[in-house]
């Protein structure tokens, strides 16, 4: 193994750690003498993302100031390169600015991280260091290691953080990871000492949400034709890592239709079957992965019967700004519903200041993990 | 009220219709001149006040004592000015002036002397008086003790025995004394302390010092409070839920050398068997306390001031023993991590600082259980502070340097915004920051655009230097003003430091009798031990996060 190299972004100045604070200073006031604007320093929060693989970094520190457009933050981007020779904790700073069309130009501050080996352990001190006190802290766990799976050190880097954000598109082992986030997120968001609170939130669930819309709106027990009473068969089709994100799908649909998981059957990196009563008897749920297609979900096919006739209700995305309902065997205009094409960096800058508990999605967080349980059975 | 000298208007430094007294002609004599507070700050602060103008014109600077190399054979002078010079350079709040230097150099002198030799005094007595003639300086002087705590009694004597302190009622010339913290060890050492320098030094002529309260931040605290009307009708039980005061160094006992790790220099020597009580809170932490807290003084005269931040320390609730265990928390640091470098625990720095000071470890030392971090709760038994808890919190090797002192309100009710019993609305909190950036903050709620109703904390700030630009004065430079214009406003009374040794003593009378071997830990890089959670969190409430 060799030493990895020091990580510092574009445009960033390497700098001891000791004088981060101060090579900050000093870029602002460089953009105050520069610039023919008043700017100002703005901060909502600290934002705090861990990542453990150096593209990912770099990809990262390009999307940071989109984040800070939305939701302007002090932010600590770590690398922590925990496979790597030992590399003790170096350090880089950056001051961006951004003109937003009002007469005060906002800048921003950036500040790299990185640590190899054993060292990676040692990052948390320095993120305390770092920290801007009375305000939010966020903590974006970026890597692909699930939360529950990252021991201390996540731990460690969300002692005082008021909201942890991950991704579960992309993990690995998606069954056990499955299993393992409910019970993480029961003793993540359990009410801490003093007052204090906090909540985790999946970026995965924040997509779902105009999948969520539509689906909710055909199937509501009160919409006519009875759909979701007479269903049989439930079919989503997804691109590659998106299979948690079609579970979590799985995981709402059936739980607000009240439906008990029976048995479920996993064929690695193809299909996952699940039988599950209904009050109108057994449906059978499929969740079938496609290749060389978008990491999304690219399809839910509901057989049912709609006003007494066999029918087959399909939803899927009609290019990136609508997805359509087709009902198939009956006679009905499709419906499309808009949607506003969402980059992982507005997701996360929204996420930011989104702080209350989701309880639809720790119930369907709760379901998710006994679909993964009848399937390790 | 400070009356103004005879001599000052004599020489025409008072202000024409204002009462503001200024900085009179005399020697500033800096008793451990060659030492590392002198080094550090007081140097530096005499150079940027005279860079500033704001000097007596007739005004000279000696230092007095042993070099830190025993003996210096070259000139005496010169030795202090290559020594002052270093200092301005690394510490100074404004850069060296080549051309100014010259100037200021010309005013600073060296006596080399043992504290206990009288002969030293009287040749220093002799420099003074050549030096009065050289600067037509009328006699005046300010004594500065720059030297540990033991070392105060001794000088103070030897300077009466060498007829070197003028009457307090002396019109022609004033001699002023100038003692650092800590004053003592405990209250009875601190009496004696007091003792001493009272059978030599009128009250008046007294001038304990405490830097802190030399800091902008904490004179603006009364400003903030007194010359603004939205505060002090909030400034009391109704409306405060509680005050946390935080003290947090980065640094711990000992600096190293980067390459070889060597020990370069050591507070192991005055802070082993001090702690954190000693260092922080009998003087520093609870004078800010008495800032924030006191009754409004009907005026700006030093003994009104005086008598308004006694009044507060007479009223802290006295700790009963179980009250000790209860609300008294303490910590020592194991090895961790500052700045991203492995530094090691207390116990091993206090060990290798020994042996570069080529001194012996003492036995109590081996296992030393020096508290270097603290927390207290204390409660101010008077109206206004009634059943308003106090956190006091300080300590070494903590992640950041930061000290602050932070009012936060109480929580809105259970309806309306704040109705989600699981996500309370952050309350209210205004933080005074004393150092580093000196400044302002408060934190309030706010609507976050969009159409929903969505609550977001957020924080307006000041910062003293870009709000005001360039850097403060420092501390010590405010505070040696003061001493040489006879205002003791920010300096503290006899009475002000015995009432407070009065309220720590129970605390160290407790920790004495227990005689616990080890103390809770805390990992150097880390907010303390976990310990200091648990006096906090019971109560519904949590450390800052800072």
């Amino acid at each position: 193994m060799t030493t990895p190299s020091p990580f510092a972004p574009s445009g960033s100045v390497p700098i001891p750690l000791r004088e981060v604070e101060s090579e900050l200073a000093r870029q602002v006031s460089a953009q105050h003498a520069a610039r023919e604007h008043p700017v100002q320093l703005a901060r909502m929060s600290n934002l705090v993302i861990f990542c453990d693989q150096r593209e990912q970094a770099e990809s990262l520190a390009a999307e940071v100031s989109k984040v800070v457009a939305i939701h302007p933050a002090r932010v600590l981007l770590l690398l922590g390169e925990a496979d790597a020779q030992d590399a003790a904790v170096s350090s880089a700073a950056l001051v961006r600015s951004r003109h937003n069309g009002t007469a005060v130009d906002a800048v921003s501050e950036l500040i790299a991280l990185h640590a190899a080996g054993p060292a990676v352990a040692r990052l948390p001190f320095a993120v305390r260091a770092l920290l801007v006190g009375d305000l939010p802290i966020n903590l974006w766990w970026a890597s692909n290691q699930p939360p529950p799976f990252a021991g201390a050190l996540l731990f460690d880097l969300a002692e005082n953080a008021q909201q942890i954000i991950y991704d579960s598109r992309g993990w690995l082992d998606p069954t056990r990871a499955v299993a393992a986030t409910s019970h993480w997120l029961d003793a993540f968001a359990r009410a801490l000492p003093g007052g204090r609170w906090r909540v985790a939130s999946d970026i995965n669930w924040r997509r779902l949400k105009a999948w969520r819309r539509l689906l909710a709106q055909a199937l509501d027990p009160t919409t006519p034709g009875g759909a979701a009473a007479t269903t049989t068969e439930l079919l989503l089709e997804h691109g590659p890592h998106a299979v948690i994100q079609a579970w979590e799908l799985v995981a709402w649909l059936t739980r607000r239709l009240g439906w008990t998981v029976k048995a479920g059957k996993v064929e690695p990196g193809i299909e996952i079957r699940w039988a599950f009563e209904a009050p109108h008897g057994t449906v059978s749920v499929r969740i079938r992965r496609l290749a060389d297609v978008p990491s999304e979900i690219r399809q839910v096919r509901l057989q049912c019967h709609v006003d007494g006739r066999p029918a087959t209700l399909a939803f899927r995305p009609l290019h990136a700004t609508r997805l359509e309902l087709n009902a198939e065997g009956v006679e009905a205009a499709p419906r499309t519903l808009s949607v506003q094409p969402v980059a992982l960096a507005e997701l996360v800058g929204r996420q930011l200041s989104d702080r209350e508990r989701d309880p639809v999605f720790t119930e369907s967080m709760t379901t998710a993990q006994t679909l993964a349980q009848s399937l390790l059975k | 009220m400070a009356s103004v000298l005879t001599g000052a208007l004599a020489d025409g430094k008072v202000f024409e219709g204002s009462t503001t007294l200024l900085p009179q002609s005399c020697q500033l004599v800096i008793f451990g001149g060659p030492g590392d507070l002198s080094w550090r700050k007081l140097l530096p602060a005499i150079y940027n006040l005279s860079v500033d103008g704001v000097l007596p014109s007739h005004f000279a600077v000696t230092a007095f004592g042993v070099p830190s190399e025993g003996t210096t054979d070259a000139d005496p002078d010169q030795y202090i000015r290559e020594r002052a010079r270093s200092g301005i350079g690394r510490f100074s709040r404004q850069a060296l002036d080549e051309a100014h230097w010259e100037n200021f150099a010309r005013s600073l002198f060296f006596v080399q002397g043992s504290f206990n030799d009288m002969r030293a005094y009287k040749q220093l007595k002799a420099r003074l008086e050549s030096l009065d003639q050289q600067f037509g300086i009328p006699g005046s002087r300010v004594y500065y003790l720059a030297v540990p705590p033991g070392l105060v009694g001794q000088c103070v004597e030897h300077l009466r025995a060498a007829e070197m302190i003028c009457s307090p009622g002396d019109t022609a010339a004033f001699t002023r004394v100038i003692v650092e913290k800590p004053i003592g060890r405990d209250l009875e050492s601190a009496r004696e302390v007091n003792r001493v320098v009272g059978a030599a030094f009128a009250e008046s002529q007294t001038y304990r010092i405490d830097h802190y309260l030399g800091k902008e931040t904490v004179q603006n605290l009364l400003v903030l409070r007194f010359a603004n009307s939205i505060f002090e009708p909030l400034w009391n039980a109704k409306c405060i839920d509680h005050v946390q005061i935080t003290v947090a160094e980065e640094e711990g006992l000992a600096q190293y050398d980067a390459g070889t790790g060597e020990v370069i220099a050591t507070r192991a020597g005055y802070y082993e068997g001090v702690g954190a009580l000693r260092d922080m809170v009998q003087n520093h932490m609870l004078q800010v306390l008495c800032v924030m807290a006191m009754e409004p003084p009907w005026s700006l005269a030093p003994e009104v001031v005086r008598d308004a931040k006694v009044g507060v320390l007479n009223c802290l609730r006295p700790f009963a023993t179980a009250d000790v265990d209860a609300n008294v928390v303490r910590g020592q640091y194991i090895e961790g991590d500052v700045h991203g470098q492995r530094v090691p625990g207390y116990r091993k720095e206090v060990r290798e600082s020994f042996e570069a000071m080529g001194r012996e470890l003492p036995r109590s030392s081996v296992h030393s259980t020096t508290e270097t971090f603290l927390a207290l709760k204390l409660y101010i038994d008077n109206w206004r502070w009634a059943g308003v808890p106090f956190y006091l919190r300080t300590g070494k090797r903590l992640p950041k340097r930061v000290s602050e002192v932070a009012i936060q309100f109480k929580y809105v009710p259970q309806i309306l915004f704040n109705s989600n019993p699981d996500m309370q609305l952050e309350p209210t909190v205004l933080s005074v920051r004393v150092q580093p950036e000196e400044g302002l903050a408060m934190r309030i709620a706010s609507k976050l655009p969009g159409p929903k109703i969505r609550i977001y904390p957020v924080k307006m700030e000041f910062n003293y230097a870009s709000g005001f630009g360039g850097k403060s004065p420092e501390a010590y430079e405010r505070l040696l003003l003061d001493v040489m214009a006879g205002d003791a406003t920010l300096f503290m009374r006899r009475d002000q430091v015995e009432t407070a040794w009065q309220f720590v003593t129970p605390i160290l009378d407790r920790w004495e009798k227990a005689g616990v071997r080890d103390l809770p830990e805390y990992q150097c890089g880390t907010w303390g031990p976990v310990e200091a959670n648990r006096l906090i969190e019971p109560d519904g409430r949590v450390w800052r996060s800072l």
